[in-house]
């Protein structure tokens, strides 16, 4: 009997691993092995198979492995302000998104009457709309002598175009990552119990103190994961800023598909790629393994 | 008095509902809506806060371009196969983490999430490169695999929460009345999990058909879809042509959307992780 369980679960284990092999695979083939390859190209490791690595712009070429292409791209000051410019674009889209999401998913959850119910379908509409058209729709809406610059005309308010520029960005990225942070923060909220609440009340708690004290802590890991998932897109995006951010300096997503596609220089893509996936290692970290956990309550895994 | 004491006024809080509210449709909709009328105006300088006139002579030009017409084609034989290909290897392995137990599962499942955790720009440049030893550049293929990336955890994770949701009870009945376990997953779990399935395939197709920065980097100039195209619209044409073209954009979208309503509703689109 014994014997035979073990045979049993042995070739559930079997089975079960040949099941998910494929997947798992693709992950492999398609993430682990490019990001490897990105980084030892980056570091002059050249593979000699490859006719378009071996006759890219700028080559640095070497038997070791050599910072050479990270110096040259970092003595840039071009570089630096894309590097600076991505930071401080992606940070502040992050802390606008977490408010306005925060917001949002505090007034659907515990708001009462038809008002909530309103903003619950509202809030999901740019989940359904491709980036492409996100970004084209606010060119036309925020363009110098545009939609809204002739409705703040009519009556009478001066307008300051943040088309083509760093603000352009970040309000286009809170547009379109508003969905997936009021959904997640919203799942972590109908966690939040009604009795709690309303016992806190009872005891003399008002909304600010219940806010801070009670759902903001019980609400840490779905905030985790909105801060760098948000953080990861944001850094990694390229159609936001290549159709509504500034020429000069750009964003590295920007900066990565012109090395790439237009200047010829594979190995610089590839390189400031190591350097995004470097700023993003810790949010990356903190959001797959918030991620794991938080599907471990909802999930009986 | 406690200095936050305004919030439990009842008409405070009505008012700044209705505040919310406003911004909220204000920031989302405005832009659309700008989009919406650009496709049907002639001629919209500023100040006018609508369009002076209106005409359809550039959906014409849309409806005969044809580059607009290939780009359609590569879209539809596209996103309908990552879809496919997604299905048939990921839903055997969502069965899988859930119902068998075997080492390291729990850590092969977490690991999917390795397609969110890379900044995507920097992630598709790299495969870019491995593509080009693979002589996969400008090839159907390599923008099928691209496409691919984005879809992997919506349709382990989303049908595996679905699986897991079909309760024991009604397997075991099932097998206590003589089905065999093949009978079982297709008369009982397929169809409890099937919501599950359906959300998860509707976000799959939803991610490839919208894909557009690998499809530009591994694609172009050879594979130019739908979105890929937009690049090239947006900047090269008048406002009328990029409206336009947004619209038979987001026709797949909305038209999906209105078939999955009832299961969208059902609560299993918190799970949806949107590979952008």
């Amino acid at each position: 009997m014994a014997a035979s369980d073990r045979a049993d679960r042995r070739r559930e284990a079997a089975l079960g691993l040949a099941m998910v092999a494929a997947p798992i695979g693709v992950v492999c083939l398609l993430i682990v092995v490019p990001a490897i390859q990105a980084a030892t190209f980056s570091l002059g490791l050249v593979p000699t198979d490859n006719l378009v690595f071996s006759t890219g712009q700028h080559l640095v070429n070497s038997d070791t492995a050599t910072l050479a292409v990270y110096r040259d791209l970092l003595a840039s000051p071009f570089i630096r302000d894309d590097l600076w410019l991505t930071v401080w674009i992606s940070l502040l889209s992050v802390v606008l998104v977490a408010i306005v999401a925060y917001v949002l998913a505090l007034y659907v959850r515990f708001g009462s009457g038809r008002l909530p119910k309103i903003v619950r379908s509202l809030y999901l509409i740019p989940m359904f709309v491709p980036v492409v058209i996100a970004s084209y729709a606010a060119i036309t809406f925020y363009v110098d002598r545009g939609v809204l610059a002739a409705m703040l005309h009519a009556v009478g308010l001066p307008y300051v175009s943040p088309a083509y520029k760093a603000s352009g960005v970040v309000i286009t990225q809170v547009w379109f990552n508003i969905p997936f942070a009021v959904l997640m923060l919203g799942s972590g909220l109908d966690g939040i119990e009604q009795e709690l609440i309303e016992s806190a009340h009872d005891v003399g708690a008002g909304f600010m103190t219940v806010l801070w004290r009670i759902v903001l802590p019980m609400n840490v890991v779905p905030l985790l994961i909105v801060l760098t998932f948000t953080f990861i897109g944001v850094v990694g995006s390229f159609t936001i800023p290549f159709l509504i951010g500034p020429n000069a300096p750009q964003m590295f997503g920007v900066a990565i598909q012109a090395y790439f596609s237009n200047y010829n220089q594979p190995q610089a893509a590839v390189a400031l790629a190591v350097m995004l996936f470097a700023i993003c290692a810790v949010a990356g970290v903190v959001y797959v393994w918030a991620t794991g956990r938080s599907n471990q309550h909802a999930v009986t895994l | 008095m406690r200095t936050t004491w305004f919030w439990d006024v009842p008409e405070f809080r009505r008012g700044l509902g209705l505040i919310l509210v406003f911004g909220l449709s204000s920031f989302l909709l405005l832009p659309l809506l700008t989009l919406l009328l650009w496709a049907f105006a002639d001629e919209w300088r500023y100040p006018n806060i609508i369009p002076q006139s209106a005409s359809l002579k550039w959906w014409e030009w849309v409806f005969t371009n044809g580059d607009v017409g290939s780009a359609v084609r590569y879209s539809f034989i596209t996103a309908p196969v990552v879809t496919l290909i997604a299905a048939v290897i990921c839903l055997p392995a969502a069965y899988s983490f859930s119902r068998f137990r075997f080492p390291g599962r729990r850590a092969l499942f977490i690991s999917l999430l390795a397609a969110n955790a890379f900044p995507k720009i920097g992630l598709y440049v790299a495969i870019a490169t491995l593509f080009y030893r693979l002589n996969l550049m400008g090839t159907y293929w390599g923008v099928v695999l691209i496409q691919l990336v984005g879809t992997l955890v919506a349709m382990v994770w989303i049908p595996a929460a679905g699986f897991d949701s079909v309760a024991r009870e009604l397997e075991d009945a099932a097998r206590d009345a003589g089905a065999g376990p093949l009978r079982v997953f297709w008369s009982i779990t397929l169809p409890l999990a099937m919501p599950a399935i359906v959300v998860a395939a509707f976000l799959a197709f939803l991610a490839a058909f919208d894909e557009s920065q690998g499809t530009l980097i591994v694609g172009s100039p050879q594979i130019v879809t739908m979105p890929t195209l937009m690049y090239t619209l947006v900047v090269n044409y008048p406002e009328p042509v990029g409206a336009i073209f947004s619209i038979l954009l987001s026709a797949p979208s909305v038209i999906l959307l209105l078939i999955a309503r009832r299961y969208l509703l059902a609560g299993y689109l918190a799970a949806g992780f949107k590979g952008r």
